[in-house]
C-alpha cells in the first residue's frame, strides 16, 4: 500500500516537470497556431488581435503560470481552432481508444502466448519456423501496410467489415486486428525464449522426473513462470495503445486520442497537445503501477516495497 | 513433446477462436449507408461551423448547405438574391441598401430582419470575437473604431425598417457585393448565438436548404433536409459527410457504395481514367485557382527580376503539367485564371533552358544555392523535385526544404525562403481577389503577399479597380496589372488545378462547382 501511495505522491511533480518541459518544447516549435487560425488571409490588426485574445502575446513563463492555474482548477483549456473544452473531447475520444487497445489485447495476448508456446515447445520444428517468420513479419510490417491489406481484404474483397469509421463492433474489429498484429509478433518471440529457457532449468526436469503430466508442466510450471516478461510486454504495449495509434486510427478513420493529439500537434493547438500529454503520462504511469501490482501476484518474489527490487 | 491432452486444448482453444471470429465477422456488412441521403467525404473536421469562425473550405462548403446571406452567387458567377429580394447602390458605388423578403425563417422558425443581419457582421468584428474573418467587412464605414472597441456598433450598418439594411461604405469598392457572398456574411440568430452553455460553432442555427442533425467530431456530420426553404426542396433527403483522413480509405469507401461522390486524389486518377466503370463517371470542372513558384523579392538574389525571369524561361511548365500532373489542370498564362479575365492573357516567358542559362551566367550566380521551401506533401516534394532539376541545368543549386504546413506558413510570413511552392484559391470571382492580396504592397506576408512584391504602378492599377463602377475601366487596369506582374515575374504561375470527381452511377443530376459557397445541394439527386 505504501509503495502504491508513494507511487501517486509522486505522480504530480512528475506531471508538473512533464507539463513545464511540454509547455516549452510546444512553444520553442516552429510555427505559429495564429497564422493556421487566421487562414490564408488577414490583416495584420486581425492576426495581433487573435494573438492577445489567446494570450500568445505575453511571456511563455506567464503563459505557463497561467496554464498551471487554470490545471489547479481542474481545467485543461479550450483548443484555439474549435474553441471545444479539451477535457470534453477527451472524454469522448478516450473511451474509443480505450476499446480499440482493449480489443487489440484481447486478440493479441492469447494468440500471442499461444503460438510463443507452441513455437517454443517445437523448437526447430516446421511449426517453430512457420510462427517465427510469422513474427518476424508482424514486427516488420508497418501497420499502415498490413492495414490496408485487411481492409482491401476484408471489405473490398469479402465485403464482410465496414473500412473506416467509428462505432460498434463491426468498426472496432480491423483497427483491432492491425493494431494487435505486432504485439502478437513481440509476444510470440518473448514467449518463445522465456519459454526455451525454462525447458532447460532444473525444476521442470525435476517435475517431470516426479512424473508430473506435461500438460500440468505446460500450464502450471512453464507458463506461470513465463508470465512475468509476458506481462511486462503486454504492460508497455497496452500503454502505448492508450495514448493511440495514430496510423490505425487514421487508416480506419477511428476517432481516438492519437489521431486527436497528432492534429493537435499539426496545427501548433497548444492546449490540445497538452491536454493529450497529460492524460498519457497519466495513463503510463497508471500501467507500470498495474503491472507492478501484477508483478507481485504472478512472482511472490517480487515484492512491492520498493527497497527491496 | 507435447502431450496429447495439451494437444487437443490448443486445438480446441484455436477452433473455438476461429470459430468466434468467423461468427463475429460473418455477422457484419461493409456497407455503412443513410438511405435516401447522399454520402460525401471530408479529409479532416471542420474546425467550426459558425460563419464568423470558417477559414477552411470544407467547413465553407457545409455552411453554405445551412446558411444563407444577403446575395449569392449564381452560375455565372454573378450576384443573384438570396435573402435580399432587391437592392440599390448610389451612384458614387458606397452605399448598399438591401430589401430582405418576407417570411424567410430560421430553422427555430423565427423570422429573419434586417437587424438579423447587423448582428451578424457585428459579430465577426466584435473586439473579443477571435473571428479571423474580420477584413469580409473592414470597408464598411466605421468598422475600424468597432474592432479597436471605441465605438458600440458600426456606423455604416444601419436598420431602416425591420426589413431594409443600409451599407455604407468609407469609399467605394467594386467587389463589395462580392464579399456579402462568403461564408462570414451568412445570417445567424442572435437568441441561439448567445444562449448560456450554447456552442453555436457545433450545434449552428441557420436558414438553409439543410439543418444539422448530428456531428460526431472526426467521424461523421450529418445534415437533415429543411422541407420548407424558400429556395427550393433539395432532391436527397440529407447528406452524410463521412470524415476519413486516408485516401485509399476514402476510395474503398467508394467502391463499396458508402460514398456517393468523391474527390480524386491525384495518386488514383490514373486508375480511375483507365477504369472501364469509373472512366464514364468522372466529373471534371476547371478550378479557379493558381498554383505558383514564388520568389522572395525582398532580397537578393531574387529581388533581380532578371533573375526570376531566368527561372521562369528556365522550367517546361507544359511539359511537368502533360507528363507529372497528368494533365489535370489548364496551364496559366498569368496569375489570374482564365474564367476571371475579361482581357487577353500576357504572354508567359517561354521555355528557353539557353537564354536562362546565359541570364544566370551573366549575373555571376552560376553554382549558386538557393533555398527552396515547400510542405511536407508527395505530390509537393515531387513537384520541387522536378522544378530542381531544371534549375540545375540552368546552373542553380536548390536546396529543398521541407516543412509541415504550420512552420511553412511561418517561415514564409518571414520572408525566410528564397522560392517556395503554393498555390492560392479564389474566395469571391473577381481578379481583385487575386490581384489586391497576392500583389498589393499593403499586404506583404501573412495577408497574402508572400513574395514582398512591391510596384507602386501595379498598387495604383489595383486600386483603380476597386474604386470604378465602370467594367471597361476596372478591366483595362486589372488587365494592364497583370501584364506588369507577368513582366516582373514574382511568381511563375504554373497551372489552374481542376476538380476532379467521381460519382457514382446512381447520383442524377451534379454539378462541382469552382467556388464552395455556390452549392446549395439543391439539385443533386439519387
Amino acid at each position: 500500500m505504501l509503495f502504491i501511495l508513494r507511487r501517486f505522491v509522486l505522480l504530480l511533480p512528475l506531471l508538473l516537470g512533464i507539463t513545464f518541459i511540454t509547455f516549452m518544447l510546444t512553444r520553442a516549435l516552429p510555427g505559429d497556431p495564429v497564422f493556421n487560425i487566421v487562414g490564408e488571409r488577414s490583416s495584420p490588426e486581425v492576426i495581433e488581435k487573435i494573438r492577445r485574445e489567446i494570450g500568445a502575446d505575453q511571456g511563455v513563463l506567464r503563459q505557463y503560470g497561467g496554464y498551471v492555474a487554470l490545471l489547479s482548477q481542474g481545467e485543461l483549456g479550450r483548443s484555439l481552432f474549435t474553441n471545444r473544452n479539451v477535457a470534453d473531447d477527451i472524454r469522448v475520444k478516450f473511451p474509443n481508444t480505450l476499446r480499440l487497445a482493449v480489443a487489440s489485447m484481447l486478440i493479441a495476448a492469447p494468440l500471442g502466448v499461444l503460438l510463443g508456446f507452441i513455437s517454443a515447445r517445437r523448437k526447430g520444428r516446421p511449426a517453430d519456423r512457420m510462427i517465427t517468420l510469422l513474427s518476424v513479419s508482424g514486427i516488420s510490417l508497418p501497420v499502415f501496410w498490413s492495414g490496408l491489406l485487411l481492409m482491401l481484404f476484408f471489405s473490398l474483397r469479402l465485403r464482410l467489415l465496414p473500412p473506416s469509421g467509428t462505432g460498434g463492433l463491426p468498426y472496432l474489429i480491423l483497427p483491432a486486428l492491425t493494431l494487435s498484429l505486432p504485439a502478437i509478433a513481440t509476444l510470440v518471440r518473448v514467449t518463445r525464449v522465456t519459454v526455451i529457457d525454462l525447458l532447460d532449468t532444473p525444476f521442470i526436469r525435476t517435475a517431470r522426473a516426479k512424473g508430473v503430466s506435461e500438460a500440468a508442466i505446460s500450464l502450471v510450471h512453464i507458463l506461470k513462470n513465463a508470465l512475468i516478461p509476458v506481462i511486462t510486454v503486454i504492460g508497455l504495449e497496452f500503454g502505448s495503445y492508450l495514448n493511440g495509434a495514430v496510423l490505425t486510427e487514421t487508416i480506419f478513420g477511428w476517432d481516438g486520442i492519437g489521431r486527436y493529439a497528432m492534429e493537435g500537434i499539426i496545427k501548433r493547438d497548444y492546449p490540445v497537445i497538452m491536454g493529450c500529454l497529460l492524460i498519457g503520462t497519466l495513463v503510463f504511469v497508471l500501467m507500470n503501477l498495474i503491472v507492478d501490482i501484477i508483478y507481485h501476484y504472478a512472482d511472490p518474489r517480487v515484492r512491492l516495497h520498493g527497497t527491496d527490487r | 513433446m507435447l502431450e496429447q491432452s495439451t494437444r487437443a486444448e490448443i486445438r480446441s482453444f484455436i477452433a473455438i477462436t476461429f470459430i468466434f471470429f468467423l461468427t463475429l465477422i460473418t455477422s457484419c456488412s461493409s456497407k455503412d449507408r443513410v438511405e435516401g441521403f447522399i454520402h460525401f467525404r471530408l479529409n479532416h473536421d471542420p474546425s467550426s461551423l459558425d460563419p464568423a469562425m470558417i477559414v477552411d473550405v470544407t467547413g465553407g462548403a457545409i455552411a453554405a448547405k445551412l446558411f444563407n446571406g444577403l446575395v449569392r452567387l449564381g452560375e455565372g458567377y454573378e450576384v443573384i438574391p438570396d435573402i435580399a429580394e432587391t437592392w440599390e447602390v448610389d451612384s458614387r458605388g458606397t452605399t448598399y441598401t438591401f430589401h430582405l423578403k418576407k417570411g424567410i425563417l430560421f430553422h427555430n422558425n423565427r423570422e429573419v430582419k434586417a437587424l438579423d443581419f447587423k448582428y451578424s457582421f457585428e459579430r465577426v468584428l466584435a473586439p473579443g470575437a477571435r473571428s479571423p474573418n474580420g477584413w469580409v467587412f473592414e470597408k464598411i464605414a466605421g468598422s475600424r473604431d468597432f474592432m479597436e472597441g471605441t465605438v458600440d456598433h458600426v456606423a455604416g450598418l444601419e436598420v431602416l425598417d425591420p426589413m431594409t439594411l443600409r451599407i455604407r461604405l468609407d469609399r467605394p469598392f467594386s467587389p463589395f457585393l462580392y464579399l456579402l457572398t462568403m461564408t462570414a456574411a451568412y445570417v445567424v440568430p442572435r437568441e441561439v448565438v448567445e444562449q448560456p452553455e450554447a456552442d453555436f460553432s457545433s450545434d449552428p442555427i441557420g436558414t438553409g436548404p439543410f439543418r444539422l442533425r448530428d456531428w460526431r467530431h472526426n467521424d461523421r456530420l450529418i445534415l437533415d433536409r429543411s422541407n420548407d426553404h424558400f429556395g427550393g426542396r433539395p432532391h436527397v433527403a440529407g447528406i452524410v459527410y463521412r470524415i476519413i483522413p486516408e485516401d485509399l480509405t476514402a476510395v474503398t469507401e467508394f467502391e463499396l457504395g458508402n460514398l456517393d461522390l468523391l474527390s480524386v486524389p491525384a495518386s488514383e486518377y490514373r486508375r480511375f481514367l483507365n477504369s472501364g466503370q469509373w472512366r464514364s463517371l468522372l466529373v471534371s470542372e476547371p478550378g479557379i485557382n493558381t498554383y505558383y513558384l514564388g520568389f522572395n523579392c525582398s532580397r537578393p538574389p531574387f529581388n533581380n527580376a532578371e533573375l526570376r525571369l531566368a527561372v521562369a524561361h528556365a522550367i517546361d511548365r507544359e511539359k511537368v503539367l502533360r507528363t507529372y500532373y497528368e494533365n489535370r489542370g489548364t496551364l496559366a498564362s498569368g496569375p489570374i485564371p482564365e474564367p476571371l479575365r475579361a482581357w487577353t492573357a500576357p504572354v508567359m516567358p517561354s521555355y528557353d533552358p539557353a537564354a536562362a542559362s546565359a541570364i544566370i551566367r551573366r549575373l555571376g550566380l552560376k553554382g549558386k544555392t538557393i533555398n527552396f521551401y515547400v510542405t511536407a506533401d508527395q505530390e509537393v516534394t515531387d513537384i520541387a523535385e522536378i522544378i530542381q532539376s531544371y534549375l540545375r541545368t540552368a546552373g542553380l543549386t536548390v536546396a529543398i526544404k521541407q516543412l509541415e504546413w504550420s512552420s511553412y506558413k511561418a517561415a514564409l510570413n518571414k520572408g525566410e525562403e528564397d522560392i517556395f511552392w503554393i498555390s492560392w484559391w479564389v474566395d469571391y470571382p473577381d481578379p481583385e481577389n487575386f490581384l489586391y492580396p497576392l500583389f498589393h504592397s499593403a499586404n506583404h506576408g501573412a495577408s497574402g503577399n508572400r513574395t514582398w512584391y512591391t510596384n507602386f504602378l501595379v498598387d495604383q492599377l489595383i486600386e483603380q479597380g476597386q474604386r470604378t463602377r465602370d467594367r471597361a475601366v476596372r478591366d483595362r487596369a486589372y488587365g494592364d496589372a497583370e501584364r506588369l506582374i507577368v513582366q516582373d515575374a514574382p511568381w511563375v504561375p504554373f497551372w489552374h488545378k481542376a476538380d476532379i470527381t467521381v460519382r457514382q452511377p446512381w447520383v442524377r443530376n451534379f454539378r462541382s462547382y469552382p467556388i464552395y459557397s455556390m452549392d446549395k445541394g439543391l439539385e443533386v439527386a439519387l
